[in-house]
Order: C-alpha cells, then structure tokens, then sequence
C-alpha cells in the first residue's frame, strides 16, 4: 500500500493547513461552526435526556407525594384499595376507601373499549380492504375530526343528548357508568380505528393473494387471513384507546353521576379515579389529608397506565416472534 | 347460480377431455392495463396432465396471461381481458363465472413463498375451511396427503403444529404447492414458483412437478430456460404481449421456427 494514495489533500480547501482531511480535528468551539455535528447532537441527545428525565420527576414527584396519605397519615393501604366508603370530609371516622373509583375507571375503560372496538375495527377495514379510494377520502376526515373535538364538547353533547336518552330508556337518574362508557367510546374510536388501519394496511399483499387463490371469498380473506396477521398490532390499539379512556376526565365527569359508592348495575352512577381527582381538587388544602388521598389516586391512575403500556409492550414482542 | 353452472359444464367437459386434450383452450385473448395493450391475440391450447412453460423476457404479458386465466387480474385495477379462455366448453371470462369456484378448480402458486403466518396444518386445511368442510378426521388426511404429494411430508411430519414461518424458502414454497393441492385442482398455475429459490430447492420444485404433472395440468411461467427445458412438454414463448411460438419444448428449444425465439433462447437478448 501506498501511503500517498490514501491520504485525500483538497489543495483549492481554503481552511487546509497542510493538515489532511480525513484527520479528525474536532475541537469544542466548532460548536459555533452553523452546520457543526455537534449542534445536532446537543440538540438531539438533549431532547432525548429531558423527555426521560421529565418521566422520572413526574413519576418521583407523584410517587413521594401520593405516599404521604400512608406514611404521614397513617392509612392502610390496603383498606385504601380495597374499601368501600369513601367519606375523606367526614369531621368524626373518616374513611378512605378508594376501590368505588379504581372500580369505575376499570368498568368505563373496558366498556368503552368493548363499544369502539368492533366499530373502530370494522371502519378501519372499509376503509382499507373494502374502499380504499372512498374511505380515504371520506373516513378519514371525519376520524379527524373526531380526534379534534375537544372533550368537553364531548361531555356537552353527553350530557345533552346521552344522558336524557338513558333516563328514558333504561331508567334511572341518566348518568351512569354506561353514559360514561358511551362518551369516551366515541372519543376513543379514532385512535382505535387509525392504529386498526395502518395495522391492516401492513398486512402483505402477497397473503391476500395467496388467500384469492385458494377461493376464498372477500370476507373469509378479511376475516381468516387479514385479521388474524393483523392480530397483535390490533391489540396493541385496542389497548392504546383504552389508556386513553383510563386517563379521561372531564367528558367522564359530566355524565358519569360522580357517586361515591359502588355501582350495582352499569346503568347506576358511578365515579372514576379521574373524576373524583377533578372534582375534589379544589377544595383540598395542600398537606390536608383529603389532599394527600387525592395525590394517591393519581398514583395509582399513574400505576395502572404503566400496566397498560407493559401490555402493549409485551403484546407487540409477541407478536414478533410469531 | 353460477356454481351449478360451473359444475355442470365441468362435467360436461370431463366427458369431451377423453376425446380432446386441451383443458384450457386460449383464443384470441386481448388484455389491457388501462390503455396499456398487455397481452395481444393469443390463440394457444394447454393440454392435460402435461407442463406447459411459458418464457419471454421481464414485461412481455406471460405473468398476467397466467394470472388471467384464474381470473386473479380481476384484482387489479384498471385490468380487463377480451377474448376466449375454454375450459370445458366455458368461458372463464365471462361474468357469470363464479370466480371463487373457479379458482378452487384452478390453484396457483406465486413467485415469493406466501405460506400464512399460521402452522403448518392451518395452512394446508385454511382453503377447506373456505369451503366449509369441518370434519376434523377428513381435514388431517386432505392435509397429510398433500404434504406427501408436495414430498415434504417426511420433513415437517413433526411439526405441523408450528409456524410455517419457520421453514426454509425452499420448504415454504413446496408447503405453497400442498396448500393449493388440498382443493384437488385441476390445473395448476405457478409464477416463478422457484426464481426466489436457491438451486438445491429450486431442482425439488422441478422434481415434484414432474410427479404432479401426472395427475394435474401445469401451466408455469418461468426466466430459467434450462429450468422449461428440463421439464416443460409445451413451451410457449412471448414476447411484447405476442405469443411468439408455442410448440413441443425438444422441437422448440432445438430447432426454433422463428428468428426472435432463437434469439432469445440463445442469450441474445431478454
């Protein structure tokens, strides 16, 4: 080998100095140089290490806090998970029993995501297998659409149109685990129905083929071939949408009743670990014991969403190996 | 409707095949991408329990001749086909083909392996399934058979439980030939069933095609001219969507009647 040849000399490189180019000659004040490498860096690994360290402080800050309601106020923790009454402002025997909401989050998320899924599922297959050009066009918007409304307007046409529909037919005040249910169902769909698509999108052409091939119609490819190799990102939205039911709250509030017991039946008011945060919240003092319980209820709200995303997770490595 | 109409004609044609050989008789078949002029005024038979080889260079109409003929261009967009293709006195591009029947009757195998992300067993018995038979004892023996006839029952007998995801390529695309065997075709068309394959896998693929052509028709695209050769009775060259010449393959590949095939065969152009 040839020594010269290797070494690249740029003879017209204004900044040459005799030294090669291919030499590393980094220094800290290229930091200023606009199109230096170690801007992007900082910039990059920057944003990465603020993203990771803001997780850390909210789950530090949530847990310190939310703990103070047992090490400070001496409450069991498991009357706190596993009581009935929840009566924090009572003068005399206060009781903190926290399992009516932790109950009603669980009953709203998994009716809501039973009420979005097949339809969220079914629009994403239109949109995708059945007509492309047109769900495109259309479907799409109005997903949207829907994924811009704010909640509250959600909890308006609840309370509005929901809420006076159940007390007319199936009874009761109207606000109820069901009402809630149906509110955020609608507000979960699109994020249920665009996962479900790109899901199904993803599925190989070449499966949809072989599956014609073999005689099948439309629907036995829909439903035999598509779906099940679509299976564990479908799960995976399903779960997402219900994460995000878990952690709604003011759309819930408006039409769930917000009782503090147990419900007995769906159509019964009903309150949620969100719910009961947001309308308790004002008036607590901070370091009140009322305001500590409040802090454990996020910590469990926040406890639980971590179980949902370990699921995704798990989900889709499955789902890999597969 | 339009299964009875099938079926009867099926075997009406059963019937008419003892005197002639042709099952699938092409004529005058024009087909069209949009305003693309794809495949232009084939006239060719394909005879019974024989291999028919169609070659030509990349772009000259053979894969969608093929994939015409069990009517999977109705698929894509913007295809049409004009003209004939007889099978039993029927023919299969008019609308009153039941397209699903069809392709029950006529089984294809594609270029890249497309076993389904399920077992093995699934795979096999999925397109029975299709067709509503649920008799467990029944489905295990379709399967079985198929797998032997594709020779690979030896390999995977242990295992059908598994993914078929976890076989070779070479595996995966005999796996494919079981799976469109399980309906008891007809004919057979493959796509390149072996350009995605190494040699090893790719001389089991010609194997076992000789063995099946005893009992199916085969109709099979192919870039490998040695690979026509080897195997095919018939061979038919296209080229620019013509159908340049069709003929015995000995007689084709040894004396050529045209200038063009000679060309081709001989490597100088495609």
């Amino acid at each position: 080998m040839e020594n010269k040849s290797v070494v690249v000399q740029m003879p017209s490189s204004p900044n040459n100095e005799g030294r090669s180019l291919i030499q590393n000659n980094k220094k800290w004040t290229s930091i200023f140089n606009r199109n230096s490498e170690w801007r992007g860096k900082i910039w990059i690994y920057g944003s990465a290490i603020f993203v990771i360290l803001s997780v850390i402080a909210i789950t530090l800050f949530l847990t310190v806090q939310g703990l103070r309601s047992f090490v400070v106020d001496h409450i069991n923790v498991i009357d706190f998970i596993t009581g009935t009454e929840w009566y924090p402002d009572r003068a005399e025997n206060p009781s903190y029993g926290a399992l009516p909401f932790i109950f009603g989050s669980l009953m709203v998320t998994i009716l809501a995501a039973m009420l979005a899924a097949p339809f969220a599922i079914g629009s994403a297959l239109f949109m995708t297998e059945l007509a492309p050009k047109w769900g495109q066009k259309v479907l799409q918007p109005v997903i949207e659409i829907l994924v811009g409304i704010p909640s509250v307007v959600y909890g308006f046409i609840g309370l509005s149109v929901i809420v006076p529909f159940m007390r007319d037919h199936v009874g009761g005040s109207g606000f109820s685990l069901l009402s809630g249910a149906l509110v955020v169902g609608v507000m979960i769909l699109p994020t249920i129905t665009s996962i479900s698509a790109d899901a199904v999108r993803a599925v190989s052409n070449d499966l949809r083929s072989a599956s014609y091939a073999l005689g099948a119609t439309k629907w036995q490819t829909i439903y035999r071939v598509v779906l099940p190799a679509a299976k564990s990102t479908l799960i995976t939205a399903i779960v997402l949408g219900m994460a995000r039911a878990f952690g709604e709250a003011l759309a819930v509030q408006m039409v769930i009743g917000n009782a503090r017991n147990l419900p007995n039946a769906i159509s019964d008011p009903s309150a949620t670990l969100t719910t009961i945060i947001t309308l308790s919240m004002g008036h607590s003092t901070a370091g009140s014991v009322l305001n500590d319980v409040l802090w454990s209820l996020g910590l469990i709200l926040l406890i639980i969403s971590y179980g949902f995303i370990l699921l995704i997770r798990f989900i889709s490595r499955r789902g890999q190996v597969s | 409707m339009n299964q009875v109409y099938i079926k009867q004609n099926v075997e009406e044609s059963h019937q008419n095949m003892k005197k002639a050989s042709p099952v699938l008789e092409v004529k005058d078949l024009n087909i069209y991408y949009g305003d693309h002029h794809a495949v232009k005024h084939i006239n060719m038979p394909i005879e019974e329990k024989s291999i028919t080889a169609l070659i030509g260079p990349s772009g000259c109409g053979k894969s969608t001749f093929l994939r015409t003929i069990n009517r999977m261009n109705d698929l894509i967009h913007g295809a049409r086909s004009e003209g004939e293709i007889l099978y039993g006195g029927i023919n299969l591009l008019t609308s009153k083909v039941d397209v699903v029947q069809l392709r029950k009757e006529i089984g294809m195998v594609f270029q890249r392996p497309n076993p389904f992300p399920k077992s093995i067993y699934e795979n096999l018995v999925l397109s029975l399934k299709f067709s509503g038979i649920r008799d467990k004892k029944k489905l295990k023996d379709i399967a079985e058979d198929c797998l032997r006839k594709a020779a690979l029952w030896d390999e995977v007998k242990d295992r059908l439980d598994k993914s078929a995801l976890s076989l070779s390529g070479g595996q995966q695309q005999r796996l494919c030939i079981a799976r469109a065997l399980a309906l008891k075709p007809k004919v057979l068309l493959l796509d390149e069933p072996s350009s995605a394959l190494d040699p090893v896998s790719s001389s089991k693929i010609e194997e076992l095609l000789l063995k099946l052509k005893e009992e199916y028709t085969i109709v099979i695209v192919t870039h490998n001219m040695q690979q026509a050769a080897r195997i095919a009775d018939k061979t038919a060259f296209f080229y620019q969507g013509e159908l340049v010449e069709y003929g015995d393959t000995s007689q084709m590949f040894s004396h050529p009647a045209e200038k063009r095939t000679e060309d081709y065969i001989s490597g100088r152009f495609g």
